[in-house]
């Protein structure tokens, strides 16, 4: 098992090294300029800003001169902002993405499994299709749709809920639920198709004949075979809920880093895209390791490649 | 085995709530610490709404007119703008002296505190106006707005781009004295008091400045402040709250009614109406066109003119069929801009046959508008001269089709604008064939500065109160011009404006005109479509709202709550 | 429960007939031809077929009726509400042309504009026609997400399952190249081809090939680890079945529902990708439309012109709900273990 995982982490560094380095000569063969007034400026003055950043080398020089500073832990300064160090920004940013993710992916994967379950026990019946109807919706309506319709009627008609902004506990209510209707539905749909199979298999029926309660039947025994899919699709699926969904944020005025991140690209503020990046691509790396050792746990049948023995 | 997959399990989830309770835990104490500020608010407080966050608090460091905005609420220059858009005295004390050639100008300082105690002196402005032109700060507004106008700038910026020592003691700018700024000029220039109102040429307290290093201006507490209003709670470019309190050491502090302003970013206009329907906020922004006639005939709806023109510019270089004036003409005068700014913007703003915004200057002499003297008429909507130049263009290029790029940018307007500009061509132009290709706007500057597009709609917005912000654009090789356009006539008159003409008022403005009528009427150079109208929504209780045509956007120094 | 006694006449000896104990009575079917028979009776799954293939007729032929093009602007038009000859008649539809204002008046665009026409579905704010625009936008959305999923099958099937299949070396090299291909920020890949190549649905589809199969290579992997070590593989193994015949008998059609359930949540995404890149500017070129850039553009007016919203949204859902309906039937019937 320790080796298994000393060895994962090594892939996982050469891995981010690699995102890294891809990244960087992408990202510098999207055309346009990071400097915002741009329009103003002229040649001469174009040209000394090029130079103050560094821009003025050739790709190459500057690829070296950034994995040098990343090895030294310095994601430099950004160019939108006056003088901002990125690390500060990404720090500052990720906090409310980061809370309003896992707060959107526990809630979604509760209660999707519980719709999945109820759905799968009492298939073909108005349970079922019910669930399937509210996970197609959460599927079918586009985030700011849903996150627009939630704030007017809600916030606005009813007054149930603050409309906007990043002050407390309330202020996450309806944020949280706009992002948690896409895992719920993703949770609910895979619950729903893997626990129909595995109800059929011998050991439930066993237990069936043994006596088992339905609840033990549904939550001791199928359950956790049926969330092997679930898991592979939900473990990226946080990665992205936490690293923030620009719709969200943007509509109710959340300063969070997704949409830090889609601005810096639009901007050409590289050091904010690459220092963004490789905190996306880190733990997208971190939470697929722990997805594979997940697998091990939830089910008994699957043994680790190093761990065979 | 099993007991360990469990632990391993339990361990992990430990490990990921441990790091988010770290992550979230620093701020929840902040937000409630908002939370309560806002729960115990006072009777003169407003509440703002800001689509972005302030990306810079070093007045010769900002570019963007949310920190033009903020620097304007809560420092001070020589000059400020008032209500009624007239230039008041700030730091200033009263006119300045002015030399026989008005190359030279003499400002006394009033006796006025910066916010730890400090007096304010002419050294500070010497300080920051050198400070924006040295090479190491980087600015990109600082010679902008300085070369050509302050005596020395662009030998400092010639300097500097090729990598040569700069002397920044040749800038036209000197302390007599503590309190006596003296300031030359490259040319005489009539509009210098609104130029001194805009945050690049405000004072920094040098003291302080090298003090704080580079910490400098990265957060409220790395600043003092000379303005109406101190910046409180505003913890660095990616903080998305901040406020105004009042500052008791303002030397009018007496006029200042407002013990607060609270801020809050929120980009979504939608969202932003929404707040203000739910008493959130007192003040959105500005709202888009989509937001603007649910609001139609609401007394809350606040709606002005602003001087920012959108105009189709018309690449010359390798482009034949734009080289020739025929099809310029046809193209600018076959888009029906009425149909189109009260169908598609229905936003209150207008149509422009000009390339000078109307209600935006006045002469001082007459206190005529600059737009009294060619009027909305100057390449109007006309299908039939269009389809006639058109068919003239053609024959002279010998061909029956003409194929264009049409590059704009990547908003909602901007897509919808195209869309109806490409219709209004393809169908009364027979044979153009309009491609629409709408960018992120860091793009379509870069393609601008290569001249790599055929069409390309571009809005522009003044730096100051003057015609010249928009006249000098055109000039040949001017480094706005990027279109190829060269007309020795246009030229001339605005160098006269510059230099000859430059303290006779009323013949300035003809000679500018003319040149905006050949510009137009004969070159049709550019196709102007509209002026850009604003739109806010402004709560009852709020009095004496004070919006600005140029720089800063808002002014509190004056408003109330009733 | 009665304890009843059963009366020895009821019982009769079962003739043992050795010649038909060998005769199969259903009729032998090949596995497709079994998967149909269980579709059939799936009444959801038909009526979802029949409203996708009139959808999808209406995508081919609907730009063609009205007679307005999807691109003919009219904005002495604009903005007008649906209005349907007849059905106009009838109160409780919202097909007479009315409007209501904040203030919750009502009034009649028609008249207030002085438009005889009728626009089935209404216009848009540049008077153009949102009937034409609906199903020319259907086609577009529909197209990305058929090649979305025929990318994902092809390509994400194949990868996850020669990963998981394979295993070891090979396994572990394949998902790091897809840990490096999901790390990149999906955005940037996309906002590169779409300023690379020129905007529009080519570079899109491009976009989409490049990282869009990702998801399902993982789903596919992960099942087929689960699946190759169970006693049925293992039994074919022994039997000396290639590698080739095993997964194609015995993994795929076990793969089946997780394929399908996935393919249906990645038609949505794709859906919906290419919404969001409208939402972020990126999106398709004036003035092609989506059902995704429709839906975006009539919500910025919900207040005013709610049905610029309403009608796309509903479109959207249905195609949503009839695929997932068609893929929960598929599901059952393709599942071996389902035979009843």
């Amino acid at each position: 098992m320790a080796k298994y995982v000393t060895q994962r982490i090594i892939y996982m560094i050469i891995t981010l090294f690699l995102i890294a380095s891809f990244t960087f000569f992408l990202m510098k063969i999207i055309p346009g300029t990071p400097f915002t007034k741009a329009d103003k400026l002229s040649e001469t003055q174009l040209a000394i800003m090029k130079e103050k950043y560094g821009l003025d080398d050739p790709v190459p020089v500057q690829y070296a001169n950034y994995m040098m500073n990343l090895v030294k832990g310095d994601l430099g300064v950004s160019f939108q902002f006056d003088n901002v160090g990125v690390t500060e920004i990404i720090v500052k940013s990720f906090g409310p993405s980061a809370q309003l993710g896992f707060q959107a992916i526990i809630f979604g994967t509760i209660f999707g499994i519980i719709l999945g379950v109820l759905a799968a026990l009492k298939q073909n019946t108005w349970v079922d299709y019910g669930s399937t109807f509210i996970a197609v919706l959460g599927k079918s309506i586009p985030s700011f749709v849903f996150a627009g319709l939630m704030q007017y009627y809600l916030g606005v008609k009813l007054g149930w809920f603050p409309v906007a902004f990043w002050r407390g506990p309330e202020y996450t209510i309806l944020p949280t639920i706009a992002l948690a209707m896409f895992p719920l539905a993703t949770a609910a749909r895979f619950v729903r198709t893997e626990m129909i199979e595995v109800l059929e298999s011998d050991y439930i029926v066993l237990a069936k004949a043994k006596g088992a309660s339905w609840f033990d039947i549904a939550f001791k025994h199928a359950l956790r075979n049926a969330l092997i899919p679930v898991v592979t699709v939900l473990g990226p699926l946080v990665v992205s809920l936490m690293t923030g969904s620009l719709v969200i944020e943007k509509i109710f005025g959340i300063p969070g880093i997704g949409e830090q991140f889609v601005k810096s690209i639009q901007v050409n503020d590289y050091p904010v895209i690459m220092g963004t990046t490789l905190l996306f691509a880190a733990l997208f790396v971190v939470v697929i390791l722990i997805v594979d050792l997940l697998y091990g746990v939830i089910d008994p049948r699957i043994r680790l490649a190093g761990g065979k023995k | 085995m099993k007991k360990s997959k469990y632990l391993l399990l339990l361990s992990l989830s430990l490990v990921v709530s441990m790091f988010l309770a770290a992550c979230g835990g620093g701020d929840k104490g902040k937000d409630d610490d908002k939370a309560a500020d806002k729960g115990g608010k006072s009777a003169q407080e407003i509440r703002m709404l800001e689509s972005t966050a302030i990306p810079a608090m070093d007045s010769v460091k900002a570019s963007d007119t949310v920190s033009f905005t903020t620097m304007n609420n809560v420092m001070e220059g020589l000059y400020r703008l008032d209500p009624n858009q007239e230039v008041v005295p700030g730091m200033a004390d009263g006119e300045p002296t002015v030399s026989d050639d008005g190359l030279t100008y003499t400002f006394k300082i009033r006796d006025a505190k910066w916010s730890n105690g400090d007096p304010v002196t002419a050294n500070d402005f010497v300080y920051a106006w050198k400070k924006a032109m040295d090479p190491a700060t980087a600015s990109e507004y600082g010679p902008y707005m300085m070369e050509g106008k302050i005596k020395g700038a662009a030998e400092i910026i010639a300097a500097a781009a090729e990598k040569k020592d700069v002397d920044l003691n040749t800038l036209g700018v000197k302390a007599l004295d503590e309190k006596t700024l003296e300031v030359a000029l490259e040319k005489p220039i009539p509009y210098i008091k609104s130029l001194m109102a805009f945050p690049t040429f405000y004072p920094q307290n040098q003291k302080f400045v090298e003090e704080q290093g580079d910490k400098y201006a990265q957060k409220a507490e790395n600043l003092i402040f000379n303005g109406p209003f101190v910046l409180s709670d505003w913890d660095g470019s990616t903080d998305s709250e901040w406020s105004y309190i009042k500052n008791k050491d303002y030397w009018d502090a007496d006029t200042v009614k407002l013990e607060k302003v609270q801020w809050n970013v929120l980009k979504d206009p939608q969202a932003q109406a929404n707040a203000f329907e739910t008493g959130e906020v007192d003040i959105t922004g500005k709202l888009s066109s989509d937001v603007v006639p649910q609001y139609e005939g609401d007394e809350r709806l606040v709606k002005w003119l602003e001087p920012t023109l959108a105009w189709l510019k018309m690449n010359q270089k390798d482009n034949k069929a734009l080289q020739n004036p025929d099809i310029r003409k046809a193209i600018a005068q076959a888009i029906n801009k009425q149909d189109y700014v009260d169908g598609v913007l229905n936003n209150g703003s207008i149509v422009a046959n000009y390339a000078v915004p109307n209600e935006f200057v006045k002469n001082e002499e007459t206190g005529k508008d600059f737009r009294d003297i060619n009027g909305n008429k100057l390449l109007p909507y006309n299908v039939d001269a269009a389809k006639k130049a058109w068919k003239k263009g053609l024959a002279a290029l010998g061909t029956d089709t003409v194929e264009l790029r049409y590059l704009t940018d990547d908003t909602e307007t901007a897509k919808k604008t195209a869309e109806y500009i490409k219709s209004q061509l393809e169908t009364n132009l027979k044979g153009i064939k309009i491609s629409v290709e709408s960018v992120p706007f860091s793009v379509r500057i870069d393609r601008q500065n290569k001249q790599d597009y055929d069409l390309q709609l571009a809005l522009w917005g003044p730096d100051y109160l003057d015609p010249m912000t928009f006249s000098d654009l055109w000039v040949t090789g001017s480094g706005n011009n990027k279109m190829s356009y060269s007309n020795p006539k246009y030229d001339k008159l605005i160098k006269d404006a510059q230099t000859t003409l430059a303290q006779s008022p009323v013949e300035r403005y003809k000679a500018l005109a003319e040149a905006e009528r050949i510009l137009l009427e004969e070159d049709a150079a550019i196709a102007p479509i509209y002026q850009r109208s604003s739109n806010v929504l402004v709560s009852e209780k709020v009095k004496n709202f004070t919006y600005h045509l140029v720089g800063p956007e808002y002014s509190f120094k004056w408003t109330s709550v009733k | 429960m009665e304890n009843e006694k059963i009366p020895q006449e009821m019982f009769s000896p079962v003739e043992m007939d050795a010649t038909k104990s060998e005769q199969i009575s259903k009729p032998s079917l090949n596995y497709w031809q079994d998967a149909w028979l269980r579709v059939r009776k799936n009444k959801g799954a038909i009526v979802s077929i029949i409203i996708l293939a009139i959808l999808i007729i209406m995508a081919i032929v609907g730009p063609n009726i009205t007679g307005h093009g999807y691109a003919d602007q009219n904005l002495k038009h604009n903005n007008l509400p649906p209005r349907i000859p007849v059905l106009e008649n009838i109160s409780w539809l919202p097909f007479d042309g009315e409007l209501t204002r904040k203030n919750g008046d009502t009034y009649n665009a028609y008249k207030v504009k002085h438009v005889d026409e009728y626009y089935w579905l209404g216009t848009d704010s540049l008077g153009r026609d949102i009937f034409t625009r609906l199903w020319k936008g259907t086609q577009v959305s529909l197209y990305i997400a058929f090649l979305a999923a025929a990318i994902d099958m092809i390509i994400g099937v194949l990868y996850g399952a020669i990963s998981g299949f394979v295993g070891g070396r090979t396994d572990n090299f394949m998902q790091r190249i897809t840990e490096i291909l999901i790390g990149i920020p999906n955005l940037v890949v996309v906002i590169l081809m779409i300023i690379v190549l020129k905007p529009g649905i080519l570079s899109i589809t491009i976009a989409l090939t490049i990282t869009g199969w990702v998801g399902m290579a993982r789903v596919v992997r992960a099942q087929v680890l689960k699946l190759k070590s169970q006693e049925y593989v293992l039994a074919a193994r022994t039997l000396g079945l290639s590698n080739g015949k095993i997964i194609g008998k015995h993994l795929v059609p076990n793969l089946a529902g997780v394929i399908i359930i996935n393919t249906m949540f990645t038609i949505p995404n794709a859906i919906f990708f290419e919404a969001f890149l409208s939402f972020i500017g990126l999106g398709l070129q004036p003035p092609h439309a989506s059902l995704g850039t429709l839906i975006d553009d009539g919500f910025k007016v919900l207040q005013l012109y709610p049905y610029q919203m309403i009608i796309p949204a509903i479109v959207i859902s249905l195609i949503m709900i009839c695929f997932n309906m068609v893929a929960d039937g598929l599901r059952d019937a393709l599942d071996p273990k389902m035979r009843d």
